[in-house]
């Protein structure tokens, strides 16, 4: 019979440094994998007669002077693109493919309608959309899905209409108009209404279930040392963080650029420290122009950041004086 | 294994599995959602079978739905990838239910494009909702066109289509596309200037880019053609006033860095390279002191600072100032 000593083997087998360098590299990998599709949002709206609006948000590269877009057809109606910052951009369409001249943006947004992705066999009408990226798709009012060839992620009604959040890959959905409907009196919904969205919840809750665990193993281990520092740790835990004022920020920083007050304006609001992903999203900003402007403020003095969930944490300073 | 190891170990791998399984939390989150689809198709497809059905359908709808059953059963054991294939296959079913109960109907595929006479309804809202993207970026451009004979022009063609009275509801609505095209266009031409000071800000960015490739390219040893083609390259940028013609020279720069390997970061990496070699000479000279050599490194990491911030002006500033120093040493 064969004895194996099992205590230590993690030890004697793997180098823990190397183990955790490796998990550290990939936990830090993820979200930049997550993010690497160009398509930053894809959002439909099915319209009764067949018609469907497009909605998309893109990153594009802010060297290049214009960008060549993939139209989903070439029925292509009311196209209209902008920048980052709003400003209109020419554009040419050629078949299926957009030509636009972005001059330096980083990221556009397009809208257009197109009539390519229905069809209708007696009663029952056929949505067929093949996207690269995953995408909300917002039915008809009064339609009844009777078939469907993918898996929805989320599903909500809203407003008497159905919205669909799907993956991306090729997709058939069969849908029946329930009655004659009047959609002057139910316009389409906003497809970027935000759904119920539990992903932070469960990677929080993931995280305060994996510290809990790992919190207990501790404790087991080192009951035996003095409690005095626990209740020290705990303290300091529980202490409430205080921040600056804004009007104190701005005096401290007279020189401070509008934009970037108005980033110092909104932290403030919510606490005195949000997820620069926030900031990304408040400000309807690139990734690049949103970590540019945090580490300006950073420089300055009024925020730090710090990383909490893999994420970028962006907390107003307490003291400004200290950091001059 | 010390505790805290243990602890980071734990946190790490909790991490990991719940980023990789985020993509797929909606539906296992609310997998309910499968069956109350389904049965909104049972129930749709169940009003329209009459006696008339084909046999056929009616075998195929029947097991549509023991397929909802199946799909509950492996929903309340907690199966979802059964779940899953129990949707898919019943959807499945129900669709070609509904593509035979529809062949009844009409056998003839019909594309959606052509605009119902009836009742322009839909139309209406795609006009709208084209405006309001116009409106926006008129609103960003401080734009002077004037929507309100368009706003006016909406309001008319909502009463219409509430009364029922679509033939002059589609003439509103064509009314509206003519003045959207004349809008339209002021709106471009407004914009056009605009348009055109981004262009020329986005050729000097470039023009700058060049200027630094070949401040770089004359101390790294670049050859003649090269700094031939881009010193051409900058001259037709340089007159080139239109975006159209602009674009076209920016690619033509761009064609250029590609066809022979240049970017900025390689001829920068080279320079610092350059000048670390000639720090470091200095140092084994014995001829400074160990502040001095330290502040030459200190103005290394800086500009290698900037470059991972792409701010390749200050880190080609530095650099330049830095490289007149080394030159006026002699070891």
């Amino acid at each position: 019979m064969l004895f194996v000593r099992t205590e230590g083997i993690l030890n004697t087998m793997i180098k823990v440094p190397i183990l955790l360098a490796g998990l550290v590299i990939i936990a830090i990998g993820l979200p930049f994998q997550a993010s690497a599709s160009s398509t930053r949002t894809l959002d439909l709206t099915m319209y009764s007669d067949g018609s469907t609006h497009i909605s998309s948000q893109i990153d594009v590269d802010p060297l290049s002077p214009d960008f060549e877009l993939e139209l989903f057809g070439p029925s292509v109606d009311n196209f209209v693109t902008v920048g980052e910052d709003g400003f209109l951009l020419s554009s040419e369409i050629n078949g299926t493919k957009a030509f636009i001249e972005t001059f330096g943006s980083s990221s556009i947004t397009v809208d257009y309608d197109i009539h390519d992705l229905i069809s209708k066999e007696g009663r029952v009408w056929t949505f067929s959309f093949n996207a690269t990226s995953d995408y909300s798709v917002v039915m008809p009012s009064n339609s009844i899905i009777v078939g469907m060839s993918t898996i929805p992620k989320n599903m909500e009604l809203i407003e008497e209409q159905t919205k669909l959040e799907l993956s991306s890959g090729p997709a058939e959905i069969n849908y029946i108009l329930e009655a004659p409907s009047n959609p002057i009196d139910t316009p389409p919904i906003d497809p970027n209404r935000p759904g119920e969205d539990y992903t932070i919840p469960i990677i929080l809750g993931g995280l305060i279930a994996a510290g809990a665990v790992g919190a207990s193993i501790i404790f087991k281990r080192t009951k035996t040392k003095s409690s005095i520092s626990i209740q020290e740790e705990t303290t300091k835990n529980v202490i409430k963080k205080e921040f600056a004022d804004p009007q104190e920020i701005f005096d401290f920083v007279p020189d401070m650029r509008e934009d970037d007050k108005k980033i110092v304006q909104f932290i403030s609001e919510s606490g005195g420290q949000v997820f620069e992903s926030e900031l990304r999203k408040k400000f309807v900003q690139p990734r690049t122009t949103m970590w540019r402007a945090v580490k300006r403020l950073e420089r300055l003095g009024v925020i730090e950041i710090t990383k909490k969930d893999l994420q970028n944490l962006v907390i107003l300073k307490k003291d400004l004086e200290e950091e001059e | 294994m010390k505790p805290i190891t243990i602890f980071s170990i734990i946190i790490l791998s909790t991490a990991l599995i719940l980023g990789a399984t985020t993509n797929t939390a909606f539906a296992q989150d609310d997998p309910s959602i499968l069956s109350k689809i389904a049965k909104r198709a049972q129930e749709k497809i169940q009003n329209q079978i009459t006696n008339f059905t084909s046999d056929e359908t009616k075998t195929l709808f029947e097991d549509g739905k023991k397929g909802i059953l199946a799909l509950e059963t492996a929903l309340s054991n907690e199966d979802l990838a059964l779940a899953k294939q129990e949707f898919l296959s019943t959807m499945k079913i129900f669709a070609q239910v509904s593509h035979q109960l529809a062949s009844n109907q009409s056998s003839q595929i019909e594309p959606s494009t052509n605009p119902t006479t009836l009742d322009p309804s839909n139309d209406l809202l795609r006009m709208k909702s084209y405006v309001t993207s116009l409106k926006a970026v008129a609103e960003n451009h401080n734009s002077t066109v004037e929507f309100s004979p368009l706003d006016k022009l909406f309001t008319i063609a909502n009463a219409q289509i509430k009364s029922h009275q679509y033939a002059k509801a589609t003439n509103t609505i064509q009314e509206i596309k003519n003045t959207i095209v004349q809008l339209n266009e002021e709106l471009r031409t407004q914009t056009s200037q605009q348009e055109s000071n981004r262009a020329q800000i986005f050729a000097n960015k470039y023009l700058q880019q060049i200027d630094r490739i070949l401040d770089h390219g004359k101390k790294t040893g670049m050859s003649e053609e090269i700094v031939l083609k881009l010193e051409n390259a900058k001259e037709s940028l340089l007159l080139a006033l239109s975006p159209a013609d602009i674009i076209k020279e920016v690619r033509n720069i761009l064609l250029i860095q590609n066809q022979f390997g240049i970017s900025e970061t390689n001829l920068l990496d080279l320079r610092i390279s350059n000048s670390e070699q000639k720090i470091l000479e200095i140092s084994n000279s014995g001829q400074f002191t160990q502040n001095t050599i330290q502040g030459m490194n200190k103005n290394i990491e800086t500009i290698k600072n900037h470059m991972d911030k792409q701010e390749f002006e200050q880190a080609s500033e530095l650099l330049k100032a830095l490289e007149t120093i080394l030159e006026k040493i002699k070891v």
